[in-house]
């Protein structure tokens, strides 16, 4: 009864518009003063308490760090190096920018950020090269998702703060299903592109392709850092994230110069912003999930389930739609602080595994941005092409099945995420 | 003239605490790393730097509440806009300034408790565990950040209820990106090459 006013009242408020954190927090202080005789002090110390944790704290520099790389010219040589590599198959450009956002997946922990980074130098290139927008438009928008798949990645630090899985275990656990799914992107646009003859590119010499790879060297060295960093143990996440952004920030003004140092504080609060932003949907869905344990909705969902009789296949089911019906209204973040808590509890009852568990809802994110309404890779593509959001839509189509093809494959194939995990990690 | 100093304030805080946190866990990264490192780790290990993890908790908290503030202004904050799409005119405007009040509503009530919760605080010898601050200093950016935000709220439910226009966050731009970039990606051989078929 108390998670139906709970949730009415939450999806209430959140469809009048108001920003997401607003409404999980309006919930609960409303349920809160009316209904339960939790004291509101034990709510005031959760308003401290709910982002101190340092593991959070990878999330402001990982968005730092991915801002340095945006701006400092280091997604223009990674393209220029895939270029160089694999430009001369069918799809040319198009595969190479599949390979460029993989690339910057790697140093980069959001999906937006990739979009931006890679389609703002490769859209341009490839109408000059012929190619029609929508090709272009629709590789980017579903590549750039890779962003947070493949490590490091916002989303799994969100996953791991609110159910205490290791952040390094679900980083490793993503390359695999990542570079997976940069594969299957790639056969997608070659596919297309041989069916309809679009234009490739010359195949660069040896020597070309020495001298974009020592370019683009310093840029591609992050990703020894990062994730060689936390899986020796040398760094915790959170530290492996702080190290980037310096190293980030030397290379962009440094090594490539690309980023005049006039621009740095323009960098840094944007990036300031777009991390206080984050924060503030945490604090306040920490809240939430406060209020949701006392009141043990987990549990009693969780019993429920397992009285239903559902095993791990039906729930996984379950599992999906919720996510993707969640992604058509809500942005990544939100939806993860909100349902992880939720849906962790029964999971564990099932016997899923949680980096498995994390993983599937990954993946159900990245998908949830490249459609409509709020894919927020959509409109990130559309401010770059100038396209409308309902032309992209049809734009990404072919990818986007290909991109639940392969929601079905990592849902039912727990091994494909935690095989390197249990190899590595022990 | 006030709203002046506060926006430049709000901006450059944020924009230090951002910087200056990251410059924190490097340098206590570093500082690790070399004291393993003979010769010089004599020198280091005189240096505690077990305070750097809590120090950059507590600047990234004030950022997030001044941050979230300054996001207020500059429509950061993301929400469900479906329905508010579809809807024209007076509806239309009737449901933004309700939420525009409700986030004000809600980041008062907050900041009232937060008060409250400075106020009981201060009256407590308590210190963090590394730094050791009084906690009640560190918790002041509860009430100070969730007024301000408070006051963002109203500013912008005024401006839109006076120009009928919201502050807006556009994603996907890039400032100091050119035209030449794209040809940066193609050149081969020293020319930008065309396509072949």
């Amino acid at each position: 009864m108390n998670a139906m006013i709970i949730f009415t009242l939450l999806i209430l408020l959140m469809l009048t518009g108001m920003p997401i954190s607003i409404s999980l927090g309006l919930t609960v202080l409303t349920f809160l003063f009316t209904m339960t005789n939790v004291p509101i002090e034990s709510v005031a110390l959760k308003l401290f308490t709910g982002i101190e944790k340092f593991e959070i704290m990878a999330i402001p520099f990982f968005i730092l760090a991915g801002n340095f790389l945006t701006h400092g010219g280091v997604a223009k040589r990674m393209i220029r190096f895939a270029t160089t590599m694999i430009g001369h198959w069918h799809g040319g450009l198009g595969l190479a920018a599949v390979m460029g956002c993989a690339l910057f997946a790697a140093v980069s922990g959001s999906s937006p950020a990739t979009v931006v980074a890679i389609g703002s130098v490769v859209l341009p290139a490839m109408v000059k090269q012929g190619f029609p927008p929508r090709f272009g438009a629709g590789i980017v928008t579903t590549s750039g998702a890779l962003g947070i798949l493949i490590p490091p990645s916002i989303a799994m630090v969100m996953y791991s703060v609110s159910t205490n899985t290791s952040v390094g275990s679900l980083f490793i656990a993503g390359i695999i299903p990542g570079l997976m799914l940069a594969i299957l992107l790639g056969l997608t646009t070659w596919w297309i592109a041989r069916k309809n003859n679009y234009p490739r590119l010359p195949k660069a010499t040896m020597s070309e392709r020495f001298t974009a790879f020592r370019e683009s060297f310093w840029g591609l060295a992050l990703v020894v850092v990062v994730i060689g960093g936390i899986y020796s143990g040398k760094f915790t996440p959170t530290e492996a994230a702080a190290v980037a952004a310096v190293y980030a920030f030397v290379v962009a003004v440094f090594i490539y110069k690309d980023l005049p140092l006039n621009r740095l504080p323009k960098v840094l609060l944007d990036s300031a912003s777009m991390s206080a932003m984050l924060l503030y949907i945490i604090t306040n869905a920490v809240l939430f999930s406060f209020l949701m344990t006392n009141e043990g909705i987990p549990q009693a969902m969780g019993d429920w389930m397992i009285a239903q009789g559902f095993g791990p296949v039906t729930f996984l089911i379950v599992v999906n739609i919720l996510l993707l019906i969640a992604g058509n209204v809500m942005e990544p973040s939100s939806i993860i602080l909100i349902m992880a808590p939720i849906l962790f509890p029964v999971a564990m009852k099932l016997g899923i595994d949680p980096i498995h568990l994390g993983i599937i809802i990954t993946v159900n994110m990245e998908i949830g941005m490249c459609h409509p309404p709020v894919g927020l890779n959509l409109y990130v593509a559309s401010g770059i092409t100038k396209m409308g959001i309902t032309e992209l839509t049809i734009a990404v189509w072919p990818w986007l099945k290909t991109m639940l093809v392969f929601l079905i494959v990592v849902t039912y194939w727990p091994g494909l995420s935690t095989w390197l995990p249990s190899v590595l990690m022990k | 003239m006030i709203n002046r100093f506060l926006n430049n304030l709000e901006e450059w805080l944020i924009a230090f605490l951002m910087g200056s946190a990251t410059v924190v866990i490097f340098l206590a990264v570093l500082h690790r790393y070399f004291s393993g490192v003979p010769y010089i780790q004599d020198y280091l290990v005189k240096l505690n730097v077990s305070w750097a993890q809590e120090l950059c908790i507590f600047m990234f908290v004030w950022m997030a509440k001044f941050g979230a503030a300054y996001g207020v202004r500059t429509g950061i904050h993301v929400g469900v806009d479906i329905i508010i799409r579809k809807l024209e005119g007076g509806k239309r405007r009737a449901l933004i300034l309700f939420g525009l009040f409700a986030g004000a509503l809600f980041t008062g009530i907050v900041g009232t408790l937060g008060a409250n919760f400075v106020w009981h605080m201060a009256h407590t010898d308590q210190v963090s565990s590394d730094l050791e601050v009084p906690m009640w200093i560190v918790y002041m950016c509860v009430p100070l950040g969730s007024y301000l935000m408070s006051f963002r709220f109203l500013q912008v439910a005024y401006s839109f209820f006076k120009t009928n226009e919201l502050p807006h966050h556009d994603h996907g731009h890039v400032e100091g990106l050119s035209e030449s970039d794209a040809d940066d990606i193609l050149r081969q051989g020293g020319n930008v090459v065309g396509a072949r078929k």
